[in-house]
């Protein structure tokens, strides 16, 4: 297809090199700004719909949903996955939270594109290759599945949602989570600087 | 009492989903201009440079919890109605370091690694699919811990009901809490801002 | 339910209400898509541009060709009697779409190869084909004959692909002669999408990026009015109308081929056409998607959709 020059910018290709000004990837929002909209889209969810975000969620049907693609007999002898199986007339795909993280996807792309910041890259600290990071990410997306499946719930579905209207269970896995990543961070300090 | 509006039958099953989706649009959209696509800027919470992480989930929280306060003390929103996931308490506390285990290894969470794939990260993309992986392992693990997993259960319950407080009290509490923790963060960034 | 088993319940009657399945949409989408290709290759013959060195019309009537395969393909997996192809060929009926189609999508495939000739790769340029691919790309008038026959085809294909539903009356949903433009500007701004994806002329890829704004935004009004259209119709229609509107198909038309196929491209383009985001190739890749999705939620409700 087409040769571009700058390997790193296939997503976004840039309009030409005489539009550099354009390029530069714009800084991020005041985190108390960021965190009024994101507080604004919670409560909006809780009154137009009555329940809040998530995220787990939609993976946990995601993975269902490929399971039983390919082994269908197995996703129905795993409750956990059996439960979004349940109703053969609807996918497991026709989910809220499925439909909530396919906006998530679209959100993120329109706020990054605005800001200049689609990038085709992976996120590390200078003293970890890229493969060792990769392994990394996809241990901890591992771990944080099963964290998340343990506790009904994610940094969002959880953490926030529940945070915002002061649920018991939430809090005490709000604190976990700060209290299990603190604990951990030291160990893991070479991934990251 | 109008809201939650779906609760109250103003839309069926498949508009909430394009309602979802548009949620999902301003989530995400936020979520990004936090800076929550970059697993350097996501972990830095927990080395003490950047309390990012801390300053937006804490605003988010306490914007949502005042509205939906207010909203219910107007009698414009019935909070029965509002969905809570169930108590568990020892599962939870598990689940959260675990989780927590997780982000600071893998640099996100489910939420923030969606955005961070819809910006280009290809380590995003591997946390994803090993939230699937995960997934997976646990469906195969759960009927080994079943026991585990169900202990400790007090059902749905607010920290104002569990602990019998007045539900304005608590509101005041955290507000509180979220504004010294702002102050004390401020203070916390410029100590660690030289190790960055 | 039960008017439906006492009146309906007969191999005679209904003998399969879902007869379509992935094959139909697949194909209807790489019409379109080919369609919309000829109208832009024509375009640019026409304009002369095809002598700029960086035109994508290199390239464009080759992957037409490769698509129109592909569509062919989908659609003879599709028949029931697969020897019997053949006879669409002994025949022209002026009133099946079916037998159009037939003759159509036959002629497309030489008015793309000769489209191609005109900006042949050199080293294909030998013996008899390269003298013929000189002798084309040195005569205005033949020019002028390719780049007219590739728009008027391309325009036929675009709105045959619509045409083929429409004129099937006993599904509501299809019922409304919008739907050959309908298919026509989808696969028009999915055929413009992918040359803004391609493209690796600045000036090229804005042209058709601009272009895919309003073939979008003329969807989308399009789009509105079949809807408008059906719901001011009768009951059956009405019905039809409530599957996208409330029924099981509304999800997936608002948010894939509202939301994620023209509402957000077309904010994004136009950011990126007045330089204030990056072109990015997400956003054709959606576009495309877009118009590949609409013809899913077309095929199956349509199949869904029947007269009360």
């Amino acid at each position: 297809m087409t040769v571009r020059t700058d390997t790193a910018d296939v997503l976004a290709a840039p309009v030409a090199d005489d539009h550099a000004a354009v390029r530069e990837a714009a800084p991020y929002t005041n985190p108390y700004l960021a965190g009024i909209g994101l507080g604004l889209v919670l409560l909006a969810a809780f009154v137009i719909m009555g329940r809040g975000l998530g995220a787990s969620g939609a993976f946990k049907a995601f993975t269902a949903w490929a399971t039983n693609l390919v082994a269908p007999g197995y996703a129905h002898s795993r409750t956990f996955l059996a439960d979004y199986l349940s109703d053969p007339t609807t996918s497991p795909l026709n989910d809220w939270l499925v439909f909530e993280v396919v906006g998530v996807f679209a959100g993120g792309l329109i706020s990054a594109l605005l800001a200049r910041r689609v990038r085709l890259g992976v996120e590390k600290g200078p003293r970890v290759t890229t493969g060792v990071r990769l392994l990394l990410a996809f241990g901890g997306g591992a771990l944080s599945a099963v964290g998340a499946a343990i506790a009904r719930g994610c940094t969002s579905g959880q953490a926030l949602t529940g945070g915002a209207l002061l649920n018991l269970g939430s809090w005490i896995f709000m604190l976990s989570v700060f209290a299990g990543a603190y604990g951990l961070a030291y160990f893991v300090r070479g991934e990251w600087r | 009492m109008m809201a939650p509006f779906f609760k109250f039958g103003l839309f069926g099953d498949e508009a909430s989903l394009v309602v979802a989706f548009v949620i999902g649009i301003g989530f995400g959209f936020f979520l990004e201009r936090a800076g929550f696509a970059s697993a350097r800027k996501l972990v830095s919470q927990f080395y003490l440079n950047d309390l990012a992480v801390f300053k937006v989930m804490f605003t988010a929280i306490v914007t949502a919890m005042l509205g939906v306060t207010y909203l219910s003390w107007m009698g414009v929103l019935d909070l029965s109605q509002v969905y809570l996931v169930p108590t568990f308490v020892v599962p939870q506390i598990v689940g959260g370091l675990v989780l927590g285990a997780g982000f600071v290894i893998g640099g996100y969470c489910p939420g923030t690694s969606a955005v961070s794939i819809a910006t280009g990260k290809l380590d995003g993309l591997l946390f994803a699919l090993g939230l699937l992986g995960g997934t997976l392992a646990f469906a195969e693990l759960l009927p080994h811990i079943q026991g585990f997993f169900s202990m400790t259960s007090i059902g749905t319950t607010t920290i104002p009901v569990y602990f019998n407080l007045p539900y304005g009290l608590v509101v005041f509490a955290v507000v509180l809490m979220a504004l010294g923790g702002f102050y004390g963060a401020g203070l916390i960034e410029r100590a660690f801002a030289k190790r960055a | 339910m039960t008017e439906l088993v006492l009146t309906r319940h007969n191999a005679m009657i209904d003998p399969l209400l879902h007869a379509w399945g992935w094959e139909i949409p697949v194909y209807l989408f790489l019409g379109g898509l080919i369609g919309g290709t000829m109208m832009i290759t024509g375009y640019i013959l026409l304009k002369g541009r095809h002598r700029e060195n960086s035109c994508v019309c290199s390239v464009l009537p080759l992957v037409g060709l490769a698509l129109l395969s592909v569509g062919m393909l989908a659609l003879f997996l599709d028949l029931e009697h697969k020897l019997y192809v053949w006879r669409l060929y002994t025949t022209f009926q002026f009133s099946s779409p079916m037998s159009w189609g037939a003759w159509i999508l036959l002629l497309v495939y030489p008015a793309l190869a000769v489209a191609w000739l005109v900006r042949l790769p050199a080293f294909l340029r030998v013996g008899q084909v390269g003298r013929l691919a000189d002798a084309l790309a040195e005569s205005p008038r033949a020019i002028w004959a390719i780049g007219y026959v590739n728009l008027a085809l391309g325009g036929m294909l675009g709105i045959y692909t619509g045409v083929l539903l429409s004129s099937l009356g006993s599904r509501p949903f299809w019922n409304s002669a919008l739907l050959g433009v309908l298919f026509l500007l989808s696969g028009l701004s999915a055929a413009a999408a992918f040359v803004h994806m391609i493209a690796w002329d600045r000036t090229e890829r804005e042209l058709l990026a601009r272009a895919d704004n309003i073939f979008i935004s003329l969807e989308l009004v399009t789009l509105m009015l079949f809807l408008t259209g059906l719901l001011t119709s009768g009951a059956s229609h009405q019905a039809a109308a409530a599957l996208v509107l409330g029924g099981p198909f509304t999800a997936v038309f608002w948010v894939g081929v509202v939301g994620l196929g023209l509402v957000i491209p077309l904010v994004l383009q136009s950011l990126a056409v007045t330089h204030r985001t990056l072109h990015s190739a997400i956003v054709p890749v959606m576009v495309i998607a877009g118009s590949l999705v609409l013809r899913f939620v077309f095929v199956y409700a349509g199949q869904y959709s029947h007269w009360l």
